[in-house]
């Protein structure tokens, strides 16, 4: 299906989320990472919504609903001080992140500012240890070109990365502190990219701009892309978790039909003056049932609730992405009451054991007639109630709007979404009193001038060095890019070598399953030197990257002594005469090859046989 | 943590800003909260102006954006114009008490601190709560505890209190005692919280109800803050303990999980910010009341038997302001105890090095105490001597530089605390007459020493 983008109303913004390399943290001196870290304590926490300006009942069952979960926090020896642990106020702003930021800010055409004011954002997940996020706006008002697409920028900040959550359940959230606190660069554009696939381009255009400064993260979810997509008649929905910026636009596409699907299913329901009755105890249809799922949630004292959902017939069961329905959906909500599931009539429900007499009886119970539908969901009686609640305010949803929803991609290579929350209202963001503001000066501004990421200079730079444009190009865009510049500063390796092996080889020997991008930049530069200064053939480079990126701690000295060395003129001339004597001349250099492919290289011994 | 001014948001409306920023504001009618439209390198910014830190360059106006960010721009740079006047800032909820009925009546004093404090979330200003039911309103559960009563009784910074505070402090507690409370709860500021804890312990020596000071190291205006399980196991505490006297409630861990209450003269803030930053010094905590408000008394601790409630009792407010506490460090000057003496000073309590050691046998004379010191009790002067090791006991026997000292009139106080220690010397002064308080400085009167430390009341 070919879609009009334009024609559809289609509106798509990114936010790009990037993780800084720097030495400490945002606003503390830990480091952001720290290959010794261990667990040395776990420490417990409750949060309690504290907002001033909700009404009396609303804070006490907001507070009803939050002290039911505990926060547990897993305490690392080195990433970690008191001031994560929320035990001590934050220290004074890392000036290498405000300077790395004011340099985006000016790669991006941003104005700034001259006092930047560090601001706390609330966070209601347990996913800060202070309940709140620290976050500066850095600038305003940029404007990036991509492909000939001008995007403007509205809007930059510098903040703090939250707690990676290890563990979720109805009882308690377990969270590692361990990168709470590494600075982080927003990124947001204006929702005005034209199409899936410029969102793409956009994102890489930006993320390749990140990476130029040479002073981010890199690896898995050191960057993140968040993309807000809406399409006339639907609403905007933020896509959360996309690791791969390769398929961004799958993603988008896909809930762009999703959308559609959900406005064409509204426009039924409304047509058929569809509408959601009200929940009902069926418990008594189901009582001598042969259907297991039903049976053991009966054998455990819980209730059957029947919800009879009038005209919805052939609805439920609709398609909204592929293997994904509404009833997926009305399913995801039942769920936040910590349901299993939900059992809806569009399904067959033979497969469930369910047998034409209940269904018959259960129509009669519920009122329903062809052409309803109905759910179901066994369960304890008040969480059943709970969660028919919350089916019906989905099903409800289906005859009028399209959620405004935060989606978590589905990462597999359907690239679906699914449901994770309501979209927040704004946050509340008030001032973090406990930080100083930060007075930009002219001496900054022009710091940030000079190091300020441009695309261009560096691209042409690059086709100097690589004397390739294509290889200029992919270098620009590979998240390897830093480490490339990192190991050409410490070896004599030829640039275009080195391009290539982080380029091919890396996605070669990703693709054989070796993770090359574990190997750290000290490693990797040792393994260029070695070859830069002749202990290892080319060759050798590929069989050192695979051992190295095997997992554990070598040490690539001794991995080159253990059969990798290159061998010396002299030497190949000896193993000649030792071990190939008596090998026929036109065989000579394959024998010797398919034995030491990886100490000699092809010109020691071309020159070598040239010479016999 | 954040702040303890006292000031409220609505104090002068140009408060930081530089006085050429505060005129052109004033002069084009524009105050803080209201919304205005800057003009910057032709694009024009709306949003509402702030009032100012009081840190930060003050040609800069603070302006809120839609999206809720704030940031500076130096008004020299730009042209600012009002847009709409402010509708006011977000008031706070009317805060009520509700009470049940029919449970235990407890009184809660408010004092001041960072319990006490809050945020205005539009301005970030940290400004003392206006009504302390406002706290209860935090702790919705309290009302399942107890009935409460609660008192504004003042609202000052802990480390602006003096014994004139403490006094009132005690007075008011034991009014709520005498008018039938169960418990009463005092909320503190932190930094001087042990020294309240000491007085009250001394004055209020008798009361038979469990008085309880709890604070909070994190304002709860955050949703980390500590205020919230502090408070609720101080009502659980008092509502619920059959352990008169006064103590501190406040986290025993860094973890949410509980609280422990703390003999008023043998606690002390061991941390500058930490939530579990008060611990018992040469002692065990007397009880643990976990977040569920179930109170476990530690028996492992030695605690007296409860007193009988008495009809009408009457607090020994007595204190003798003029008792300092003074600090020994090498190089410290003698002739430090002339200028108390001359002021006036009835006591000193001295923190020693060690086992309360002072210099006495010094190569350079003129770090010697032992003549100032033998000058200042001669002169009607008692000195106590403490040790700034903080935990285990003073001795004035062990080494001959002990005996000279002891040989001077000077008393080691046992393991208590300096704080306590100058306390007790102070409340002594003031309730007793002079000759009576050597031999009481020694003594125990209501848990301050402890005649045998345990091998597990250290670090505790």
């Amino acid at each position: 299906m070919q879609i009009d983008y334009k024609g559809i109303g289609f509106k798509c913004g990114l936010e790009i989320h990037q993780r800084l390399a720097t030495s400490t943290k945002l606003f503390c001196s830990c480091p952001n990472v720290s290959p010794s870290d261990r667990e040395i304590a776990r420490v417990e926490r409750q949060q309690r919504a504290v907002a001033g300006e909700l009404g009396s009942t609303d804070r006490s069952s907001k507070f009803e609903e939050s002290k039911k979960r505990r926060f547990v926090y897993v305490v690392p020896s080195e990433t970690s001080c008191l001031v994560e642990l929320d035990e001590e106020p934050p220290h004074e702003v890392s000036k290498e992140a405000v300077e790395i930021a004011l340099s985006v800010a000016r790669g991006l055409g941003m104005e700034i500012f001259d006092e930047l004011e560090p601001m706390r954002k609330e966070v209601v997940d347990g996913s800060d240890t202070s309940a709140f996020q620290r976050t500066i706006m850095i600038g305003m008002n940029g404007e990036i070109e991509v492909n000939g697409m001008r995007i403007a920028i509205p809007f930059a900040s510098l903040e703090e990365e939250s707690s990676g959550i290890i563990e979720n359940n109805d009882e308690y959230a377990l969270y590692d502190i361990s990168r709470l606190g590494v600075p982080l660069i927003e990124v947001d554009t204006s929702p005005d990219i034209p199409s899936p696939a410029a969102a793409k381009d956009v994102a890489l255009h930006i993320g390749t701009l990140l990476r130029l400064t040479g002073k981010v993260q890199r690896g898995i979810g050191s960057i993140r892309q968040d993309v807000n997509v809406s399409i006339r008649g639907g609403s905007r929905v933020e896509i959360k978790g996309l690791q791969e910026v390769g398929v961004i636009s799958e993603y988008i596409e896909n809930e762009v039909k999703r959308q559609l699907a959900l406005v064409e299913i509204m426009a039924v329901l409304k047509s058929r003056k569809a509408s959601v009755g009200n929940p009902k105890d069926v418990t008594s249809v189901f009582s001598g049932t042969a259907s297991q799922l039903i049976k053991r949630s009966l054998s455990s004292g819980g209730r059957v609730i029947g919800m009879p959902l009038y005209k919805f017939e052939g609805i439920i069961g609709r398609e909204l992405g592929e293997g994904r329905r509404l009833g997926t959906e009305i399913s995801e909500y039942a769920k936040m009451a910590g349901v299993k599931g939900i059992i809806h009539g569009d399904e067959d429900l033979k497969g469930y054991g369910i047998t034409e007499g209940e269904l018959a009886s259960l129509h009669k119970s519920l009122g329903i007639k062809k052409g309803d539908s109905f759910i179901l969901i066994a369960a304890q009686e008040a969480q059943a109630r709970k969660a028919a609640g919350l089916a019906a305010s989905r099903a409800e949803m289906a005859m009028t709007v399209v959620p405004p929803e935060t989606r978590a991609a589905i990462n597999d290579d359907r690239h679906l979404t699914r449901f994770m929350r309501p979209l927040p209202g704004g946050s509340r963001m008030y001032p973090e009193t406990d930080a100083r503001p930060i007075q930009i000066t002219k001496a900054l501004l022009d710091k940030a001038d000079l190091s300020k990421p441009q695309l261009e200079k560096e691209f042409s730079a690059l086709k100097k060095q690589l004397g390739s444009e294509k290889l200029a190009s992919e270098m620009i865009m590979s998240p390897r890019l830093q480490l490339y510049r990192e190991i050409l500063s410490s070896t004599k390796v030829e640039p275009s070598t080195l391009a290539n092996v982080l380029l091919q080889k890396f996605t070669e020997l990703k693709r054989n399953g070796y993770d090359a991008d574990s190997i750290g930049a000290e490693k990797l530069a040792h393994v260029f030197g070695a070859y830069s200064s002749k202990r290892i053939t080319k060759q050798a480079i590929e069989e050192l990257l695979k051992r190295l990126s095997s997992g554990g701690e070598k040490n690539v000295d001794m991995l080159i002594s253990d059969g990798l060395e290159r061998f010396s003129r002299e030497k190949v001339i000896s193993i000649i005469k030792s071990e190939f004597k008596s090998e026929r001349p036109e065989f000579l250099k394959k024998a010797i090859m398919s034995k030491y492919r990886l100490n000699i290289d092809g010109e020691t011994l071309e020159s070598v046989t040239s010479c016999l | 943590m954040s702040g303890k001014g006292n000031q409220s948001p609505s104090d002068g409306d140009y408060v930081n800003y530089s006085h050429g920023l505060a005129s052109l504001l004033e002069s084009s009618g524009i105050k803080p909260g209201d919304r205005i439209r800057i003009s910057y390198k032709g694009r024009e910014i709306e949003g509402e102006l702030m009032p100012k830190p009081e840190i930060g360059d003050s040609d800069v106006l603070v302006v809120k954006l839609d999206n809720g960010y704030n940031f500076g721009i130096s008004y020299k740079k730009a042209k600012i114009s009002l847009v709409s006047t402010s509708k006011g800032t977000i008031s706070f909820p009317k805060a009520s008490v509700k009470n049940h009925g029919g449970l235990p009546k407890v009184t809660m004093i408010y004092t001041g601190g960072t319990i006490g404090s809050r945020l205005d979330y539009k301005t970030g200003g940290v400004y003392m709560l206006a009504k302390p039911e406002e706290l209860l309103y935090e702790v919705p559960e309290i009302s399942e505890l107890a009935d409460m009563d609660v008192v504004p009784l003042m609202s000052v910074a802990s480390e602006d209190m003096s014994y004139l505070e403490w006094k009132r402090i005690a007075e008011e507690a034991a009014k709520a005692a005498n008018s039938g409370s169960t418990g009463i709860v005092i909320t503190h500021g932190t930094d001087t919280m042990h020294y309240t804890s000491a007085a009250l312990s001394f004055m209020l020596d008798g009361i038979g109800v469990p008085v309880v000071l709890t604070g909070a190291q994190r304002s709860s205006d955050r949703g980390s803050s500590d205020a919230f399980m502090n408070l609720f196991c101080s009502v659980a505490y008092a509502a619920k303990s059959n352990i008169s006297g006064v103590g501190i409630c406040m986290h025993a861990s860094s973890s949410d999980d509980k609280c422990m209450f703390i003999r008023g003269t043998k606690a002390r803030k061991m941390h500058t910010s930490r939530r579990d930053a008060f611990r018992p010094i040469n002692d065990l905590p007397l009880a643990f009341i976990d977040s569920k408000g179930v109170v476990s008394p530690n028996p492992a601790a030695s605690v007296g038997a409860a007193g009988e409630r008495p009809r009408n009792f009457k607090p020994k407010l007595g204190f003798e302001g003029k008792t300092a506490l003074v600090k020994i460090f090498p190089n410290s000057d003698p002739e430090v105890l002339e200028f108390y003496i001359g002021r006036g000073y009835k006591g000193i309590i001295l923190e020693g090095t060690g086992l309360g050691h002072l210099p006495v046998s010094t190569p350079h004379k003129e770090f010697n105490w032992l003549a100032k010191v033998k000058s200042a009790v001669d002169s009607g002067a008692i000195v106590g001597i403490t040790s700034q090791c903080i935990y285990g006991r003073t001795n004035s026997n062990v080494y001959r530089n002990l005996r000279l000292l002891s040989n001077t009139g000077a008393i080691h106080c046992g393991d208590m605390t300096p704080e306590t220690a100058f306390v007790k010397l102070g409340w002594l002064l003031g309730n007793h007459k002079r000759e009576e308080v050597p031999a009481l400085l020694g003594k125990n009167l209501v848990g301050e020493i402890n005649e045998r430390i345990r091998y597990d009341q250290f670090l505790v």
